[in-house]
């Protein structure tokens, strides 16, 4: 492998945060998720469960993340996932994607994507398509950031 | 936001400008690095922390439960570097799970890092992210290792400290013993003292360490559960002198300084010109050659 | 102690003799057709990872087999606990429900029972499990979402409203405030004049398996255990038609486990609780009786049989070699089963009757005690009554119409039956053999190698389903493009307003005086590891004290469970 030397920021490992922001401890598809981002060569920070929305953002923060992938099967996406939103706009991180997962009903994706939540993935997506799609909200991120310090 | 203002944000211990620093440092082209690297060098005071052992010893709960007794002495930083997946070259960072909590409390800031591949414990850049973390005004940094073990030994050229934890009845303790980290170690901690065997592992260290000189090498037993003497360990951390600090410049100096060599050679040597004499010739030669019309370049110059 | 292990296995593959008929055939008449066919042959395998072949003969039977097998009500059990099975009693209908406020979960049992539901299962929602009251912060748009909202008494008057208790059965799904809600289900009979001699039911209060594979904790491990041997004390002495703990490999299975796995994990946490009682200072064959278990049955149909079976002669076996009991009771593997959550899917959802139905079979073929069958609708939401019916009358039809439970084990003797099922017993004693290696299973779940044994089980079949390794219809074969979403149930949050304006009226109306004496009390006792909880906690309780408030004392006292790293 190159060992960094030289290398362009945009082509670095994509860096995700995996989170479950809320009571919720169905944690099965989180770590095939892990393992499959690993596999894809991504480097996955796992927030562990039960993690409030503030320790979301300050994680994703701290570790400098591309995309933060949040997962709730409990039903309490929309309230969840906008409580992380909302810790976000607050603090002015506007340069990190948020992409979600889980049991969520068609009927929830307009408002989730409103949010700026992409994704929204149901039961039985194929692996592919989810780590496709971090790939492509990573570059956007990653473009965005470059742009700044140059 | 540019280089210059992430700059300012890391000498005011803005989390996102010290988080960004690093990102940069780690994953873009030397320029940045170098940009940031000079202009923080000088900035901060630090004692840093080396965490390293085997897996499965508890370094993570460790660092959870003492860093924030520590931030009662200072401000405290933390990197955690984790191994890559030699097949994808991705990494699963699960180091923070136990420590979220306390980390949270004392608004600690902690970042996790892939070594890449990177041999020797730490990642390529741990120095560096190390001299931001000092820089934005941390008075301890924790440093904790991939734990792998025996090979773990960069560690001791970036710490001031380094702490060896181990853990009674995995075995451990045989390999600590017999590979190179019973060399590296100022403090040997040995966890889960409420299980069996432990007063034989601590033992056992006490006499090997005897063996080698290092008699006066304190061994602390600590229980993470109840905390059981923590404040020994504590103790030790907050009192400890920080190392010579020539040594440890001149160590990182003639790494980067092989690097650069490195670098800048490599390619000038990749694409000579071989004529069927030099092809000819044993390669050992040839070396002494370019090496002897090097040096007549660097005589020429004036280092001081 | 790995000794023994070592000789079960030893005595296993022993057991087993040469497969000369098979090979004879494979070599005469089988490779001759594949050639002939241009059949290329393919390794199949079980959800365990075992080599399944095409043909399983006599040479298959374990030449022991009149010692292991057993007839119905002979130890070790393996045909079955019960001489004459579901002649005598069939398996109890039990439905696990809960959803909303107490009102509408109390509406949902009526409806149940009314149908021809013969025993209860209470589900609660995500903040019950974890001990938060719904007016916490965090329970914030989890109320009544996955189960039923309990946070005091009141809740728990209102979900049994007009239901008799000493008439019918009820089990609980809850483990890490299990005491709390048993202390809140022991009051209420008493509230009710009825006699705690004659209330039954089952308290799942497995938390090891929390630990493992579901993950609502509250505590430190410790301090859970010492919970449940109070309830265990408690109930043996005054509660006799109680069963205080339900061993759990459900969710050890759901978590992505595989077959062997949520048999071995779930014994060997068995087993703990066994050691457990005997270090308490209870007699063996005073306690063992009341425990049960409760499995999952997966789509794979002989798989899951075996599993069942298997089960019953481990325990049986362990119990009597290895802990002395002489009760036969106490070797009696008595279980409920419940099918895979995990296998329906949310593509094409009324294929999901078909697969319970198979894996439902597999449970009564297996010999269960009582059995839950899910609805089709529960990839996507709670189940609609309508669903529920269909997933009710699933049962009734495979009791009543099919013919399947008039035999006893009627795979018994079955070549392929008998030898999978010492093959499954030898992989489980294989797992203990390693889990005592560790340092007993409570080790082997704090360092974390429990929960990576199961996700990486989970991952490698994840990536044969993406391979197409393996097939889920509707979901990487035979895929509908122009899928429409069928109607599920909805849990709007007028459910959570009116819960919380509840307790809110509730903390009002309580003598609050009374419920910090309580507390108080209850925070001393708890100092002291050699007093029994159980009293104090159902003086908290009568005094209306909640869930959360009573939750944490043990927060304070014992502190938040971390997880391991896995990765």
């Amino acid at each position: 492998m190159e060992n960094g030397k030289n290398r362009k920021y945009t082509e670095a490992p994509i860096k995700v945060l995996l989170a479950k922001p809320a009571i919720d401890g169905h944690d099965r598809g989180i770590f095939v998720l892990a393992r499959a981002f690993r596999d894809a060569g991504m480097d996955v920070i796992y927030a562990g469960l039960l993690p409030t929305p503030e320790e979301v953002v300050d994680t994703a923060i701290n570790e400098d993340v591309d995309v933060i992938a949040l997962s709730l099967l409990n039903g309490a996406h929309l309230t969840a996932f906008k409580n992380v939103i909302d810790i976000m706009n607050k603090k002015g991180v506007h340069d990190i994607a948020v992409v979600g997962g889980g049991i969520i009903p068609d009927e929830d994706k307009p408002a989730l994507e409103k949010m700026g939540i992409t994704g929204n993935f149901g039961p039985g997506t194929p692996l592919k398509i989810i780590i496709d799609h971090i790939k492509k909200r990573a570059r956007e991120i990653r473009k965005l950031r470059e742009n700044e310090y140059r | 936001m540019n280089i210059d203002n992430l700059i300012e944000g890391i000498l005011n211990g803005d989390n996102r400008s010290i988080a960004r620093a690093i990102s940069l440092v780690e994953n873009s082209d030397p320029v940045s690095r170098e940009r940031i690297i000079k202009s923080i060098y000088s900035a901060g005071n630090a004692k840093v922390i080396g965490i390293t052992g085997p897996p499965g010893v508890g370094k993570s709960t460790i660092i959870g439960n003492i860093a924030p007794m520590l931030s009662d002495y200072g401000k405290v930083s933390i990197l955690a570097v984790d191994p890559a997946s030699p097949f994808s070259g991705g990494s699963i960072m699960g180091n923070r799970i136990r420590m979220q909590k306390s980390l949270s409390r004392k608004g600690i800031f902690m970042r996790s890092t892939s070594n890449r591949l990177y041999n020797g414990g730490l990642s390529e850049y741990s120095w560096d992210i190390v001299k931001i973390l000092e820089a934005s005004g941390s008075d301890f940094i924790i440093l904790e290792t991939v734990g792998s073990g025996q090979s773990d030994i960069d560690i001791m050229n970036i710490a001031d400290i380094t702490c060896v934890i181990l853990a009674p009845g995995l075995g451990d303790e045989i390999q600590a013993l017999k590979s190179g980290i019973m060399e590296i170690g100022d403090v040997f901690i040995v966890n889960k003292i409420d299980r069996e065997g432990s007063y034989i592992a601590i033992k056992d260290i006490r006499e090997t360490l005897n063996l080698s000189n290092k008699i006066k090498t304190p061994v602390i037993g600590i229980n993470s559960i109840d905390i059981e003497n923590y404040d020994k360990f504590l103790d030790y951390i907050v009192n400890w002198n920080k190392k010579n600090y020539r040594e440890k410049y001149v160590r990182k100096l003639r790494q980067i300084v092989l690097e650069e060599i490195y670098n800048k050679y490599s390619y000038y040597i990749d694409n000579m010109d071989y004529t069927e004499d030099t092809l000819k010739r044993d390669p050992y030669t040839t070396a002494e050659i370019i090496i002897d019309s090097m040096n007549k370049i660097i005589d020429k110059s004036t280092y001081k | 102690m790995e000794d023994y292990w070592k000789l079960k296995i030893e005595g296993i593959k022993n057991s087993f003799k040469n497969n000369t008929e098979y090979d004879k055939w494979k070599e005469n008449v089988l490779n001759p057709w594949n050639k002939k066919t241009h059949y290329n042959e393919k390794k199949y395998k079980n959800s365990s990872d075992m080599d399944i072949r095409e043909l399983y003969t006599e040479d298959d039977l374990p030449d022991n087999m009149d010692k292991i097998l057993g007839n119905p009500g002979e130890y070790p059990f393996t045909r079955g606990i019960y001489p004459n099975m579901y002649r005598g009693r069939l398996w109890t209908m039990r439905m696990f429900s809960g959803f909303g406020t107490p009102d509408d979960t109390n509406k949902r049992l009526k409806y149940l029972i009314k149908n021809g539901e013969t025993g209860l299962s209470i589900a609660f929602d995500m903040p019950t499990l974890y001990g938060y009251d719904c007016d916490n912060r965090r329970s914030t748009g989890e109320v009544g979402k996955c189960g039923v909202n309990v946070s005091s008494l009141a809740d728990m008057e209102r979900i049994f409203k007009d239901i008799d208790l000493s008439e019918i059965s009820t089990s609980m799904t809850i483990n890490a405030p299990a005491a709390i809600l048993t202390a809140m289900y022991f009051v209420l009979a008493e509230k009710n004049n009825t006699d705690l001699k004659n209330i039954s039911g089952t308290v799942q209060a497995d938390i090891l398996k929390e630990y493992i594979a579901q993950k609502e904790w509250m505590y430190p491990p410790e301090a859970h255990l010492r919970l449940i041997r109070d309830m265990l004390a408690y109930s043996t002495k005054n509660v006799p038609k109680w069963n205080y703990i339900s061993v759990s490999g459900y969710h050890i299975r759901e978590a992505g486990s595989s077959a062997v796995q949520e048999l071995a994990f779930t014994l060997a946490d068995g087993f703990y609780y066994i050691d457990m009682g005997i270090k308490s200072g209870l007699n063996i064959d005073d306690f063992a009786p009341r425990m049960s278990f409760f499995f999952n049955s997966s789509i794979n149909f002989f798989e899951e049989i075996a599993k069942f079976r298997a089960a019953r002669r481990i325990w049986a076996t362990v119990l009597r070699e290895k802990y002395g009991a002489k009760n036969p009771k106490s070797m009696m593997l008595k279980f409920h089963t419940q099918t895979s959550g995990y296998t329906l899917t949310w593509q094409q959802p009324l294929n999901n009757i078909v697969r319970t139905t198979v894996e439902a079979m597999a449970a009564i073929l297996g010999g269960t005690q009582s059995l839950h069958t899910n609805s089709y609708d529960e990839a996507w939401a709670l189940p609609t009554d309508d669903a529920v019916k269909v997933a009710l009358r699933t049962q009734q039809i495979l009791a009543e119409e099919t013919g399947i439970s008039d035999v006893i084990d009627p795979l018994g003797g079955s070549y392929y039956m008998e030898r999978l099922t010492s093959e499954i017993e030898e992989e489980a004693y294989k797992y203990f053999s390693e889990i005592d290696k560790m340092g007993g299973i409570l080790n082997a779940i704090k360092s974390g190698y429990i929960q990576k044994e199961i996700a990486e089980t989970s991952y490698r079949r994840q990536l044969n389903v993406e391979n197409n390794n393996e097939t889920i219809v509707g979901v990487n074969r035979y895929v509908d493009e122009n899928e429409k979403p069928i109607n599920t149930l909805k849990i709007s949050d007028i459910a959570e307003n009116g819960q919380v304006r509840g307790l809110r009226d509730l903390k009002n109306k309580r003598d609050n005086r009374k419920v910090d004496e309580t507390l108080d009390r209850l925070r001393e006792a708890m100092r002291d590891d050699s007093i029994n909880l159980m009293p104090y906690i159902m003086d908290c309780v009568r005094e209306y004290a909640t869930l959360e408030e009573i939750s944490n004392i043990g927060r304070e006292i014992y502190g938040e469970w971390k997880e391991p790293k896995i990765y």
